[in-house]
């Protein structure tokens, strides 16, 4: 793809085309090739014959052709007699304007793909590459695991859903509690990446604004699950600090030296609203804690006020106790090296599986920092490197490299 | 495979529903036993409910009336038991035709098991 213009239109409609006509054929197989179909008959003609006034219908029009004329090939295949009909007309198809035309079948997307008899670990995984778009590779990084043992994954997963007859419609509420957990993740992951990159450019830059409305849409349906809750405040205090986030020269500005008077206090308030209600309902679980986090530094008024270390270490080790795992370890030793001292953090860090976390750039940043701090310039020269090796944003390539350079 | 038929409806679907408890559990496998004959009456209790949905089925007697023929290297073999040795065993099944996945494990989550079981949803194969 290497029409700009298809480019963008591809990844930024991509999950909403992709919904649209698996919602329609109730397929995820012909879904999806049928737009990679239209992406690539784009592609040819394009070029050629100039960009359509509206290039998302364009691609769901076409991909809507194809996905009919895959699914005729598979009828005749299968030898039945039935003549295959065209699918009724209707209004929308004459509109040529993206939002009215493709109907928004993510959510329904999102349910299929997290329902309970898809193996726990890949709901997430399978919606994030269907409703959100992201790369294999991107999303094999984003869970640790190898890209190979990913695809197959993916692979069975939409086997299971096609031959088992999993439904494409959005479940009774009843059964909304046990596909939660994956729906939730998934939200958690695709807005990672949103907020991975401070300058909000990059591909999955859209996300943040889905995410606050997925968060919205969901805690209005169940306005009863802390967990939901929860993740609505957080998606929200971390976005609130956007404007904070990128200092004069578009380098990242970390956390404990933003500035709170840019903030967005608005959405600050809102986060604060629904981690009450989550709070009002249950103890605290892991979405809570994590939220929680966020809200201990929101509740900074300004840089004067002392970062509130203390209480961000407090919340890690309650967090520590029902999620451990290497990131929740890695982001606990930051506050431990703000509260007990660069060396016990860096112990900690040094403890962690290196070879798990060895394409996960925070790790490397982290012990960059860490050793930095500690005086070991030349190990934290090395480990700036790892961190740089590993296609940071523009906004933290510039922070890493300052500091690389910073050192002595 | 579920789907989409060429009408624009989806195919209704067949499933399997094949019932695992613990035999042992029953106390025996005379039918006159409190815990057979309780379970035979919501077995029946079940098949009402379920209405036009089940279209076959049937209760298996234990694995001690059970023989097994295995085949290895196409040499056949005639054992007393049943294949698998396991703490549940296949008791029985349902056939049920229904629209999709959630309409058969609504129906699996009603099935009447007597203690510890499970119950296993298998979609046919279509000939």
């Amino acid at each position: 793809m290497s029409d700009p213009v298809l480019d963008r239109t591809a990844r930024a409609a991509s999950g909403r085309i992709i919904a649209a006509l698996a919602a329609r054929y109730r397929d995820l197989d012909i879904a999806e090739d049928a737009f990679a179909e239209a992406c690539m008959r784009a592609a040819a003609t394009w070029p050629q014959h100039g960009t359509p006034e509206n290039p998302g219908a364009w691609l769901y029009r076409v991909g809507d052709r194809c996905a009919l004329d895959a699914l005729r090939r598979r009828r005749t295949r299968q030898r039945l007699s039935v003549d295959p009909q065209e699918p009724e007309p209707n209004a929308e198809g004459m509109m040529a304007d993206d939002a009215t035309l493709i109907p928004d079948e993510r959510l329904r997307l999102i349910f299929v793909c997290c329902h309970p008899a898809v193996a726990a670990d890949t709901r997430a995984a399978l919606t994030l590459k269907l409703v959100c778009g992201l790369s294999t590779a991107e999303i094999a990084r984003a869970f640790l695991i190898a890209e190979p043992t990913l695809l197959q994954r993916l692979v069975r997963a939409k086997r299971k859903i096609a031959h088992a007859g999993v439904p494409f419609e959005i479940p009774g509420p009843d059964a909304w509690a046990e596909r939660l957990d994956a729906v939730l993740s998934t939200i958690e992951v695709a807005y990672a990446k949103a907020h991975e990159d401070a300058a909000g450019a990059g591909r999955h830059a859209g996300y943040a604004p889905e995410m606050l409305n997925l968060t919205r849409i969901l805690a209005t349906m169940l306005p009863r699950e802390p967990d939901v809750l929860a993740l609505a405040a957080l998606v929200r205090y971390a976005e609130a600090r956007r404007p904070a986030r990128l200092d004069d020269t578009g380098a990242m500005v970390p956390l404990s030296e933003q500035d709170p008077a840019l903030w967005r206090r608005p959405l600050i308030d809102e986060a604060d609203i629904y981690l009450m209600r989550a709070t009002a309902l249950a103890s605290p679980g892991q979405r809570q804690l994590q939220a929680a986090i966020h809200a201990a530094w929101c509740a900074r008024q300004s840089l004067a006020e002392p970062p509130p270390w203390g209480r961000v270490l407090a919340l890690y080790d309650a967090l520590l106790l029902c999620r451990d795992d290497p990131v929740v370890r890695l982001n606990r030793a930051v506050a431990l090296s703000e509260v007990t001292g660069v060396e016990a953090a860096l112990a900690h860090v040094e403890e962690l599986d290196s070879a798990a976390l060895r394409s996960f750039l925070p790790y490397h940043a982290v012990r960059a920092d860490l050793l930095r701090r500690a005086g070991r310039m030349a190990e934290a020269r090395e480990a700036y490197d790892d961190a740089l090796a590993l296609e940071p944003t523009p906004a933290e390539r510039l922070w890493l490299t300052r500091r690389r350079d910073g050192l002595c | 495979m579920g789907g989409l038929q060429t009408n624009g409806k989806v195919r209704p679907m067949k499933y399997a529903l094949l019932v695992y408890e613990n035999e042992q559990a029953y106390g025996g496998s005379d039918m006159t036993l409190p815990a057979r004959q309780k379970m035979v009456a919501e077995h029946k209790a079940f098949q009402k409910d379920m209405g036009a949905a089940a279209v076959g089925g049937a209760g298996l007697k234990d694995t001690s009336a059970t023989t097994t023929i295995r085949t290895a290297n196409g040499k056949q073999t005639i054992h007393d038991g049943a294949f698998a040795e396991s703490k549940e065993q296949l008791g029985g099944f349902y056939l049920v035709d229904v629209p999709d996945l959630d309409a058969a494990i609504a129906l699996a989550k009603k099935l009447p098991v007597l203690k510890d079981g499970a119950v296993e949803i298998r979609p046919l194969i279509t000939m």
